[in-house]
């Protein structure tokens, strides 16, 4: 790959600041695999919980004009035979990998973080967002400032790894929220995860499309909301970020950067440009930096911060 | 965008007693060899092969296996269903002297291609096996498209029994082909892979899937990480022997694997 596109990441080289993002092609170490193989600077696993899950029953996908909507429902093979998944990915390759785990509290969120911390994985991040198990588990943990306080620092406290809190847009005072992790000791934030939930109905049998009702979007149409919500963390916090939601092309991943991330989640664009996204988007920053006189991606330039 | 419709099943017919043709009065534009997610917006979204394509109409072919299969039986025509596709890899269309091999639910998509191998002056042969004659499908179907078609089953009555394996190294022995298919259960795949050593072919592969359009990676497969929603369903023979996972273990529907010595002795 070219050294124009290397960047750091809290300690750790990345080829590239594309990152594969959670619930996307991290069931197995192969999907893992060939995401860093084709240009992924980083990749990340599905969210992993202490049971394995099927998820939802289907459809769990509906596509629409401005990206699709998901209601997996969290389905992973348990953090034991997730975390096979990522030491065989490891045995094979150099490229920094994140964990994300998932659970509704502090003593379940402990228990995977100890699995975690004697695996291979480098980095952890914590789900504390997830849209689409409402019927379950309630509103997402990262609603609340204090939960999201109280579970960052108690991960903290026992994590061997680095740890990143994922983050919902679907919150009244985002920027309260990134301040909470930050002062919970994360040492990154990883926003944004699917918007809404929103549902889609089928006119001809009066029904919802997905057989959960509703879903979380992502996709092109999340490129404005992601801007604006990495640009007012990035305004308030002194950790670094990986920005995500509907980011398509080298252009949106300069809009990112310059929106204040370090780094850059690409996840439903693997479904719009297939699985060679990654190598695709990593020219195309290239072509960026040439046609605009930029020598590297860290040298691109940031906003300045929102006046807070 | 790939588009998502809701149709009208046209008509349904019993091939046996557990398995069922569904034909939709609609322009797919699929190829043999792509599937389709089919749903009833009841719980459950399931892929199923093409089992015919043409400009008026389509057709799947579906074994009753568990619950979403067993609704579908108690569909009837005029009942709506939701499908999205065609989605995945089709297959190559040779020319020359070609075999189809094809076992349970697996023969009907090679009908499609049988269709669109002798549009090409391919000279088309068959292989349909079963577990009992009873279960064999689509016989007629392909004995009158006018082909060398052979059928068997592994208990009896027929003028054939034994393995669909039998009868293709009967088959090797008096002909010399071109290019191998294949559809059906994992380990008649596994078995003929033994049988083929040159030859070129090409496999019809299932694993568990989900969201049929390549994000969510239950149906990656190792060690390459393509996925059978979008490289697959069909693979040339340079990718399946790679596959370090094929006839081994596939994935269910949490990602764990399964093995298929230990659990899928005999399945489908
Ligand atoms: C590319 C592809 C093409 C297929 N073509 C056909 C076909 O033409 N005709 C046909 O009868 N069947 C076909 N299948 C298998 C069919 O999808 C399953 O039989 C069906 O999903 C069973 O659902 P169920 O609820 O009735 O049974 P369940 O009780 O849910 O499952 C029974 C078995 O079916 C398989 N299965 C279940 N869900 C899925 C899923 N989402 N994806 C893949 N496999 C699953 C599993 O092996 C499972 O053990 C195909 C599968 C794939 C991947
Ligand atoms: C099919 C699918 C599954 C997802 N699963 C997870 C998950 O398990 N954990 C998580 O934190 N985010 C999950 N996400 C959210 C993504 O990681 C990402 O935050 C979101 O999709 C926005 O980025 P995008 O527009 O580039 O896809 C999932 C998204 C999709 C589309
Ligand atoms: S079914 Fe989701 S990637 Fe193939």
């Amino acid at each position: 790959m070219n050294e124009r596109l290397e960047t750091k990441f809290l300690g750790f080289k990345l080829a590239s600041p594309l990152v594969l993002p959670a619930g996307v092609m991290g069931m197995s170490f192969s999907g893992l695999k060939i995401s860093a193989d084709l240009g992924a600077g980083m990749v990340t696993s599905k969210s992993l919980t202490l049971q394995p899950r099927t998820g939802h029953k289907g459809p769990v996908i509906a596509e629409f004009e401005g990206g699709i909507l998901n209601s997996m429902g969290l389905c992973n093979p348990g953090i034991k035979d997730g975390l096979a998944e990522i030491d065989e990915f490891k045995e094979g390759s150099d490229t920094p990998v994140i964990v994300s785990v998932f659970a509704t509290s502090s003593r379940d969120f402990i228990a995977l973080t100890e699995e975690v911390n004697s695996s291979s994985a480098d980095l952890l991040e914590l789900n504390l967002s997830c849209p689409n198990v409402y019927d379950e588990f309630g509103i997402p943990l990262s609603a609340s400032k204090d939960q999201v306080y109280e579970i960052v620092s108690s991960v903290k406290d026992i994590s061997q790894k680095p740890v990143i809190a994922k983050l919902s847009p679907n919150v009244l005072n985002p920027a309260e929220i990134a301040l909470a992790a930050e002062a919970g000791g994360a040492d990154a934030l990883c926003l944004i995860n699917t918007v809404g939930p929103g549902m889609l109905i089928d006119t001809l049998m009066v029904k919802p499309i997905l057989f959960n009702k509703f879903g979380g979007l992502s996709g092109p149409c999340l490129k404005p909301v992601a801007l604006k919500l990495v640009y007012q963390a990035y305004s308030v916090v002194n950790i670094p970020i990986i920005g995500m939601g509907g980011i398509s092309t080298g252009n949106d991943v300069v809009e990112m950067l310059m929106a204040g991330a370090d780094i850059v989640g690409i996840g439903t664009a693997v479904y719009s440009r297939g699985i060679e996204v990654f190598s695709k988007i990593n020219a195309e920053l290239l072509q960026f930096m040439d046609e605009n006189g930029y020598k590297s991606v860290i040298t691109l330039p940031k906003l300045e911060k929102l006046d807070v | 965008m790939k588009n998502r419709s809701t149709l009208r099943i046209a008509e349904i017919r019993k091939e046996n007693f557990d398995i069922n043709t569904y034909r939709f009065n609609f322009d797919l534009k699929a190829k043999p060899g792509q599937f389709i997610m089919l749903s009833d917006l009841r719980g459950g979204e399931k892929p199923f092969s093409i089992s015919d394509c043409t400009e008026d109409h389509f057709c799947i072919t579906v074994k009753r296996v568990g619950e979403f299969t067993k609704r579908l039986f108690s569909c009837s025509p005029g009942d709506l269903l939701s499908i999205r596709g065609p989605y995945g890899s089709s297959f190559f269309i040779s020319a020359g002297k070609v075999l189809l091999v094809g076992g349970g639910y697996g023969t009907p998509p090679l009908y499609f291609l049988a269709k669109h191998l002798l549009k090409n002056g391919a000279e088309v042969h068959v292989v349909n096996g079963a577990r009992k004659a009873e279960e064999l499908v689509f016989c007629e179907k392909f004995q009158k498209l006018g082909i060398n078609y052979e059928n068997t089953s592994e208990c009896g009555r027929l003028k054939n029994s034994g393995t669909s394996i039998d009868l293709v190294e009967q088959a090797f022995r008096n002909n010399s082909y071109d290019f191998i298919y294949a559809a059906g259960p994992e380990m008649m795949m596994k078995n003929l892979q033994d049988k083929l050593g040159k030859l070129p072919y090409e496999f019809l592969l299932e694993r568990y899937m989900k969201c049929g359009v390549g994000l969510c990676g239950n149906c990656t497969v190792d060690p390459l990480g393509i996925r059978l929603c979008v490289e697959g369903p069909v693979l040339s023979k340079a990718l399946v022997e790679q596959l370090t996972e094929f006839g081994n273990y596939h994935r269910e529907a949490s990602g764990k694997r399964i093995y298929f010595m230990k659990t899928d002795k005999g399945k489908k």
